[in-house]
This record gives structure tokens, sequence and C-alpha cells, in this order.
């Protein structure tokens, strides 16, 4: 086995990855930084990312406003501390990466331009085009190429993490091309292995998005919180769940059901605006999960239309005409025309909800830390506390900034000179070598693809836009079982060499823990509250007395999650009613009457 | 992935043969067919999945976005560099060929070595170069209770100025051009077409003053002079970065600066210096 | 090792194993029509300078099938050359006017346009020349 002793090992390429790297070296360039990614860095999903990254940016904008909509937006369950350091950093991390080379949007006088999105008070989301991941996630990785102390370990597939004595002491991985394991001896770590949407059937993820590093962390007893908030995706193409950016809707597009007519005005988001003058947090630019479950009740009453990839609404942009679509949203023409054949000059493109992001993750405190001592996590695999029981769009990508620069410096200033014995090295190594020892060797009947298509479809049958204890009962039935088979694993390919079909299986192992965590917490969770609405009589309504409060997941072998409640920190704005469209107006034209 | 909503029994097939390579077991590449289901939204990545998970499991390849933006998954189709998820079935009613990417060493089946693409990446310095001018005027101003107003601000960039090298920032390195270059393919040195671009993305950019430690690698042998403008690689970028015209406008750029140097009279001290900062 | 990457190497004729290769070989090929074109000319420039006699057997040489030949398919080749040139021009030098980039098909139009005017410009010449004698 081959061995590589380093100071601060960094675990993922996707932004956060690369920020945090960047943040490392820059806090202390004598560090040996290793930056281990199972892609290349630039194939990690926030390349797919199109949508852009929120800061205050406008003179008639505040940071009090963008902390209100990301708390609001939360439905209060965010950590209000964090939101708060978050809100006042974000500008300057989009700046700093303006400095690095992004190409923003600019307006003609030069500045930077921003663009409304769902849920956001004022317009404040930076974009590149639409394709604000892609040119964030290139900006990074090439910039990080300005350093010569991180060092690239590319793709290297991490199989668990070594941890002693509640500290973390190493990671064991595998080179992917050669087969051969990996001994990594660090003692500051950091998570940044993104999130886990492919544990559902449609979704905007790539297949890389499994859940791992949530998995491994969580396996080592550090506690996934909120586990229950999945957020879906209003707009994702049939079929394949490709997404179809929200910015569509920021630009003035609109949504149809199958009698042509706008129908989010019967959910609470009206009253109905204008074609071509969208307003921030009405209609179309309500937030996400209110949207998605507007198509859930539409679908229920035969209002979708027929598609051959299942039932579809329609996003309409043809009255934004071609040159400005052209010039806006070129990704998303190109996208349609490919995976659909639709030229949304021309017609409507038909859309359906699609699973999109995990707003949980391995808990750790605001410094980005977890349980475990030097282990840090950031970006989509972790919990900081910002996103609560909803994201708000544009708010993560920030987010792989300001707190890959956070963890990035932490995990620099941790970093020591790990004292564990060879013998302990060597018993830690050969636990953590065990599921893919036992995979190599296994002899059983079962292929991982059906495994992963049954989570996948059991997922969205129990824990999908609506739940009820009946439905989540039985995917949980149903993963345990999975987990069983799962035991009984054939991995067709002996080959060492770029064995995919390996790699698929432990990923598959992830997510199935991920799985399991995320049905647990939302059978526990009984109340409706941003992403996670129960349909179950009692439960229809957010209930601040009882679930006010975080859930935390615990790991158990052999059984379903222990599932703990962490208070919130609501220290600098009361839960309120969380009010979209004119009910919206309403309320905040009654609390500004009242006097202070 | 995508699920067909139709049983794979009832749709039609295809003859899709795929180029095999297992280190371990063979010395050349062989090819293997494969019947496969597909219907119109079915595209080489979708038909590499299904063979995976239905005929072999072994099938490796690489993949990701599957939305033609995270450049994994390029393949030769017919013997012309593609994107397996941007290429459709339904366009080879007569059945398809694929194959590793030309010009790089097969690591499995369709995975190929790209380290000698990232080799590339780095040579040309693809990142800012130069001291950004830290306040600038008239810049956007941050919300009212900004923390540190002294900070970081953006610079100034007109459209038209992000329009000079926007094409050529929008490269996924996905490699198809460099194997569609020849001239990638006699000489691995060759810097080839995505690097070259990116160099001349930086170039243009009017934030940066890097151009000076960049030209020497593009200068060089191994750099544009070595493309004889084939212009194929244009031809397969599934993005429209055009990398022939990057290659060819760094051609002239290359010549003035060979120009300015014969005429400058401290010929011998014409070598960049690191920017002081 | 499990590792044992495959070096595939480029066959001699690897030109030939694409169209967009062949097109570009053939774009290359050009040179050769011209090279006996200007050969032609050079020979003729030689007969000149030997006097009348030589002047005439250049011209009847001139005039043999196969010449002919040769010297049609030079033109086919450089209005061939000039086709894949004028194609490739705007990529090397995109004209900018005010902020927007001229598109290709306005620049390779306006090459053309410029082949037409030195036709017709030596059209013209040719004509006034025969109006002198
Ligand atoms: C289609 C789409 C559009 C989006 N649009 C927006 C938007 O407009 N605005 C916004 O704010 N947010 C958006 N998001 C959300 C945002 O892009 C993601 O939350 C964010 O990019 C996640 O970044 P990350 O760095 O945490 O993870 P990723 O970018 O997913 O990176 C994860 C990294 O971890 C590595 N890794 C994982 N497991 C392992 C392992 N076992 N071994 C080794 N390496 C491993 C991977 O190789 C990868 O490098 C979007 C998300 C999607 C899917
Ligand atoms: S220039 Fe085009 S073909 Fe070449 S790597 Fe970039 S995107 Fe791919
Ligand atoms: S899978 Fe990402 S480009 Fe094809």
């Amino acid at each position: 086995m081959k061995q590589l002793t380093t100071d601060v090992l960094i675990v993922g390429g996707g932004g956060a990855g690369l920020r945090s790297a960047i943040a490392a070296a820059e806090a202390q360039p004598s560090l040996s930084i290793h930056l281990l990614s199972k892609v290349y860095p630039m194939r990690s999903h926030t390349v797919a990312a199109e949508g852009g990254a929120a800061a205050v940016t406008l003179q008639h904008d505040s940071i009090a406003a963008h902390f209100e909509d990301t708390v609001a937006g939360s439905d209060w369950l965010a950590e209000q501390g964090v939101v708060d350091f978050f809100v006042k950093h974000a500008y300057q991390e989009l700046v700093q990466l303006e400095h690095w080379g992004c190409p923003w949007s600019r307006q003609a006088s030069g500045q930077v331009q921003v663009r409304r999105f769902g849920g956001m008070k004022t317009e404040r989301t930076w974009f590149a085009a639409d394709k604000t991941g892609f040119h964030i996630l290139h900006t990074l990785f090439q910039t990080s190429l300005k350093y010569p102390s991180i060092h690239r370990l590319d793709e290297y597939f991490l199989l668990d993490l070594l941890v002693h004595e509640q500290a973390i002491v190493g990671v064991l991985a595998i080179e992917i091309a050669s087969g051969e394991l990996l001994q990594i001896l660090a003692s500051s770590v950091i998570l940044a292995t993104g999130g886990a949407g492919r544990v559902f059937q449609f979704n905007t993820n790539g297949g890389i998005v499994t859940g791992d590093g949530m998995a491994l962390a969580y396996r080592h007893g550090v506690a996934l919180r909120d586990m229950e908030f999945v957020q879906y995706h209003p707009t994702g193409l049939p079929g394949s769940g490709i997404l179809i950016t929200e910015a569509c809707r920021g630009e003035g597009g609109i949504l149809l059901n199958k009698d042509g007519y706008r129908y989010l005005q019967d959910y609470g988001l009206g009253p109905e605006t204008p074609l071509g003058q969208p307003q921030n947090k009405t209609m179309e630019l309500g937030p996400r999960d209110k949207l998605s479950q507007a198509f859930w009740h539409e679908q229920q009453q035969g209002r979708t239309i027929q598609h051959p990839q299942g039932d579809v609404v329609h996003l309409d942009l043809r009255h934004l005409g071609q040159r400005y679509l052209l010039e806006r949203l070129p990704f998303i023409c190109e996208l349609a025309k490919a995976y659909v054949n639709i030229d949304p000059v021309t017609a409507p493109i038909p859309i359906r909800p699609a699973v999109h992001y995990t707003m949980g993750g391995i808990l750790t405190d605001a410094h980005c830390a977890t349980s475990i001592r030097g282990l840090f996590a950031v970006g989509e695999c972790a919990s900081v506390g910002l996103h609560g029981a909803n994201r708000l769009g544009s708010n993560s990508l920030s987010e792989l900034l300001v707190f890959g620069k956070v963890a990035g410096e932490q995990a620099a200033a941790h970093c020591s000179q790990t004292k564990v014995s060879d013998a302990v090295m060597q018993e830690l190594t050969d636990k953590a070598a065990g599921p893919i020892r036992q995979l190599r060797q296994g002899d059983g009947t079962e292929q991982w693809a059906d495994i992963r298509q049954q989570l996948a479809q059991t997922m969205e049958q129990g824990c999908g836009i609506y739940r009820d204890e009946q439905g989540l009962t039985a995917s949980l039935l149903a993963i345990a079982d999975l987990k069983r088979r799962y035991q009984q694993l054939k991995v067709g390919d002996s080959g060492l060499a770029f064995n995919t079909e390996l790699l698929h299986a432990l990923e598959l192992g992830f997510s199935l823990d991920v799985a399991e965590a995320m049905c647990q917490a939302a059978l526990l969770r009984k109340e409706s509250r941003g992403a996670h609405q129960r349909r179950d009589a009692n439960y229809t309504k957010r209930n601040d007395k009882n679930f006010l409060q975080h859930s935390l997941a615990y790991y158990q072998e052999d059984q379903a999650p222990r599932i703990d409640w962490q208070a919130v920190d609501c220290s600098m704005m009361p839960p309120a009613a969380r009010l979209y469209g004119d009910a919206a107006k309403q309320q905040a034209a009654s609390t500004s009457e009242k006097p202070v | 992935m995508k699920q067909p909503e139709t049983k794979p029994s009832d749709m039609q097939h295809l003859s899709v043969a795929i180029q095999r390579y297992r280190p371990e077991q063979d010395d050349t590449p062989v090819w293997q067919s494969y019947q496969v289901p597909y219907d119109d939204s079915t595209s080489v990545l979708d038909a590499l999945h299904w063979i995976k998970e239905h005929q072999d499991s072994s099938l490796t390849y690489r993949w990701s976005c599957r939305m033609a933006i995270c450049g994994s998954c390029g393949v030769m189709v017919d013997g012309t560099p593609k994107l397996g998820c941007k290429t459709f079935l339904r366009d080879y009613p007569q059945g398809l060929k694929v194959a590793a990417l030309a010009n790089f060493p097969i690591e499995k089946d369709l995975v190929v070595d790209m380290s000698r693409f990232l080799q590339h990446l780095t040579t040309i310095k693809p990142y800012l170069i130069g001291e950004p001018s830290l306040v600038q005027a008239g810049s956007a101003s941050a919300g009212s209770d900004q923390p540190s107003s002294a900070a970081l601000q953006p610079q100034l960039q007109s459209p038209e100025q992000v329009k000079r090298y926007q094409q050529f920032a929008n490269c996924i390195n996905c490699g198809l051009c460099y194997s569609a270059c020849p001239q990638f393919g006699l000489n691995p040195e060759f810097l080839g077409p995505a690097a070259i671009a990116l160099a001349h993305r930086y170039n243009l950019d009017s934030r940066d003053q890097g151009k000076a430690e960049r030209q020497p690698a593009l200068n060089s042998k191994d750099g544009v002079w070595s493309c004889t403008f084939v212009g194929f690689c244009s031809t397969v970028c599934p993005k429209g970065v055009d990398p022939a015209a990057a290659i060819n406008q760094g051609k002239i750029v290359s010549t003035m600066d060979g120009v300015i140097q014969w005429f400058s009279p401290k010929q011998l001290d014409a070598t960049p210096q690191e920017p002081t900062s | 090792m499990s590792r044992k990457p495959y070096q595939p190497s480029m066959p001699a004729d690897w030109w030939l194993k694409h169209p967009a290769y062949r097109f570009y070989m053939l774009r290359e090929a050009t040179v050769l029509p011209l090279l006996f074109f200007i050969g032609s000319l050079l020979y003729g420039l030689y007969c000149l300078s030997q006097g009348e006699a030589s002047w005439l057997v250049w011209l009847s040489w001139l005039q043999q099938p196969w010449v002919m030949a040769l010297n049609g398919l030079a033109l086919v080749a450089s209005l061939f050359h000039a086709f894949t040139f004028f194609r490739l021009f705007p990529q090397v030098m995109p004209l900018r006017v005010g902020s927007r980039t001229l598109p290709a098909g306005w620049m390779i139009a306006g090459q053309w346009f410029g082949v037409l005017l030195v036709f017709l410009a030596l059209w013209w010449l040719l004509g006034a020349y025969h109006v002198i004698n």
C-alpha cells in the first residue's frame, strides 16, 4: 500500500473543496495541501450550477434584507448567527472571485450585473450568463494552479476516514486508475464531497453526487443534521431531470398548466403579475418548495400535461424573444434543443420537479468543524446551518465560497504533527479497507444496478414532495431490505484498474445509509416545514412548539438511525409566518406600521 | 439516469459496437457489439449505461453531469470525437461504433489518460496575472450596511470587454479537440487547442497583465507554430470555443512579438520579467 | 501493475481516415497544380527573353491539351484554396465594429467581392489592351 503524509487534506474538488484549498494555501504557504477527488476537479457537480450566486450588492439592498430572506426561506430553521456571518461575507467573496478572473455578466457601465432570484426581495444574484457554476468552478480550479503548495490527487476515491480517539489521523483512498490503496496521514481533513441527490430517481444531479462524505462521517459517529429537507427544483426536464435554471423565471418566464393557465396564483403566490414584469417573491419567483408543491397539486387534479416521459407543465419563455434568450440563457436554449428537442424561442419547455439539493448534511459548528477533532466539512455535504428547511436559490454557491474560506483557514490553523503509532495506523487502515475487500471477494447474486434503481424508486415514492407515515415506513423497510441485499453484492468486474463497477457499489453503500437517515428524520418530524411536507392529518402545518428544532441522525449499525433534536438559533429574528406574493406585502405593511 | 417509460422490449434496438480494452487481459483493443434499446431521447451515454447495467457490468467509461457541461464523457463515435451525453442514437439509424478518444493513451475501454492534457493546461498559466487595482472609482457599491467599505471592490469590465474573451472561457476541458488534432497525435508535446485557447482567453482579458509570462510557451516550437490549421478541432468542439481561431490569432500575436523583439534595441534582455508586486 | 495504458500510434495514412482530414489534405495539395502554373509562367518568361520564335514555341506549348488541363486545374485549385482561406480568415482576424464582431458570413462575402473587383479590373485592363491593338 502506498503512503503519503500531508498537512491539510481536502476531499472534494468542487467549489467548496477548491475554495478551501486556496484559503489554506494563502493562510500558510508553507503547508503541504492535498486535494483529493474522485473526478478531475472541473468535473465536480458545481459545474452544473446555472443561475448565480447571491450577495448584497445594490445601494437599495441591505444585509438585513438578505438575512431576512434567508431565514424566512429556511422556515426559521437556519442558524441565525451563521446566516448573519454569511450575508456579511458573501459580497467580499464574489468580489474575490472577480479578481481571480470570473467572467461575471456586466452592465453597460462595466459594473457587475445582478439578477432576480426566487425568494429574494431584491436583485442580488451575480451571474455569468447561465453557466455561473461552470465559470466559478473553472475560475477556482485555474486559480488553484497558481499555488505550488496545492497538490492534486485526481481520480482518487475516498474509502474511509481514519479516526483515533475522536481525532482524525488520516484517510484511506484508492487510486482509481490502478486500484491501489493509498493511506494518507493528515491531522486536518476537510470533507467537501457534495450532496446526495442521486438517491432519488428524478434529480438534477450528476452521477457522482451520491453522499459519500456524509455517509463516512456519519458512520464515524458525526450527526447528520436536517436530512429530511430535500429540495425539489420545480423545473427539471422530464426523463433526465436536467435542470432548467430558475433564472428563466427571474428573466420573466412563466409556468402554465394544460389549460395555459398560470396556476401559481391559486397557491398563495399571486396575484398574477403582468407578462414580462416578474416580481420578486411573487408567482413564478416564489420559493422552490412552494412551486414544486403546486405542481403536485395540479398533477393530482389532472391539470398537468401528458409527455412521453411523464406528467409535465410548461415553462414559457417565448415572449422574451430570440435575441434576449440567446444573450441571457444560451445554455438553456442548448439544453432544451438537445434533450427535449424544443426551441424555447418558438415553443414552451416541458418541465417537472426534480430533486435538486440536500439542505441537511454533516453537522458542523459555525467554523465548519465537526465533532471529530481535525475533521471539517463544507459545501453541500455539510450542514453549517445556513439553509434550514429550504435553501434559497443562489445562496449555496456563495456558501461554498464564504465557508470554503473558513474551512480552509480553520484546517490550516488546526493542523499539527500527528503522533499515532504505526500499529494503530495499521489497525485503522485494515478496518477501513474492510468494505472494499468484502466487495472484491463478494460472491453473492445481487447487482448494484438493481439495488440502486430500487432505492431511487422507494425514495421517490415514500420521501418525495409530500410524505406520510405510511409511505415513510414502507421506504424504511424497503431500505433495510436493500441493505441486507447489499451484503450479497457481486461485483462482476474483477479487475483492479479503473473498476467503476466497484466504485458504484461503494457509492451505493454510502447512498443507502444517507437515504435511511433522510427517511428516519422525515418520519419523526411530525409537522410540515419548508421542503418537508407531511400529508398526515395532524402534521400538515408548521409546529413551532415541538419542532422548531434541528433533527440529528446518529448512525446505528443494523438498524435505522437514532434521531435527536437540537435547538435552533433564533436569537435575531423570531419565527413568523412564511408568506409570499401579496400576503407577504400585507404582512410587511402591517409590521412596519407597528411602533418599534 | 434516464428511464424510458416504455419497456425496453417494446423499443427499437440498435447495434452499438464498442472498442474494449481491459489492461489486465487484453494486449490491444478489441471490438464488441451490443443490441441496445433506444428511443428518440437515448444518448450514447444512456446506451453505455444500459449495457453496463444489463449486459456487461465491466464496461468502463467516464461520465457525470449528463448535460454536456462537465466534460467527462468524450468518446469517438464513428471516428469523430463527440460528447457521449450529447450524441443521440436517433442520428445513427445504421448503428454506430464507439471508441476511446483518439490520440490519448487508453487506460481501460473508453477511459483515456488525460494527464498530458492537464499538464498542458497548467503550462500556459491559466489565471489572472498582475496586481488588480484595488478600488475602482464608480464600481458597484454594496448595500448600505456592508461591513468593510475599504475592502476589495470589483474591477470594471464592459460587456464588450467580456465578449472579447468569453467564447474562449467556455471550454469544458473535454479534450475532443485533442482527439481531432493530427498534430497532437504526432507530437503529444504540442500544447494543443484547448490549452492555447485558454491562454488566449486570459491574454484577451482586460484585467490581465500576464501575456509576457504566457508568451514563451506559446511561441515555442510546441506552441502555436505546431498548428497547421487543420481546423477540425473547432468543428468537433461541443461548446463553440473555436480553438483554431485562438491558435491562429495567437500566431499573429507571436509574429508581432518576434517583429518587436527584432527591432527592440535590448534584444538580449527581452525575456519577460516577473511582475513586481 | 494493473495499469497498462495502451498507446495507439498514428497510422501513416491517418489523413485518409476521416473526411475532415481528407479535406485538409486536399487544401494543402492545391499547392501542386499551382506549382505547375508558376513553372509554366517562369518558362514563358524565359522564352520571352530568348526572342520571338521561342515565345511562339511557348504559346503553342501552352495550347497542348494536357498543359491546358493542368492550368485549368490550377485555376480550380486556387479558387478552392481561396474558398478555404476566406472561410478561415474571419477566425484568424475577427473584425470588430464598435462592440460587435463582424459576422463571419459578411467577411467571407466581402472577400469574394474583392475577388470579383480584381477580376473586373483585369477584364477592363485586358479590354483596354485589345482596343489599343
Ligand atoms: C443543476 C444544478 C444547478 C444549481 N444551480 C445553483 C445556482 O444557480 N446557485 C446556487 O447557489 N446553487 C446552485 N446549485 C447548488 C450548488 O451548485 C451545489 O450545492 C454546490 O455546487 C455543491 O458544491 P460542493 O463543492 O459542495 O460539491 P460538488 O461540486 O458536488 O463537489 C463534490 C466533490 O467531491 C468529490 N467527491 C465526492 N465523493 C468522493 C469520494 N468518495 N472520494 C473522492 N472524492 C469525492 C467529487 O469528486 C467532487 O469533486 C445547483 C445545483 C445543481 C445540481
Ligand atoms: S476547446 Fe472545445 S473541444 Fe477542446 S476541450 Fe474545450 S470544449 Fe472541448
Ligand atoms: S457527462 Fe458531463 S459532459 Fe457528458
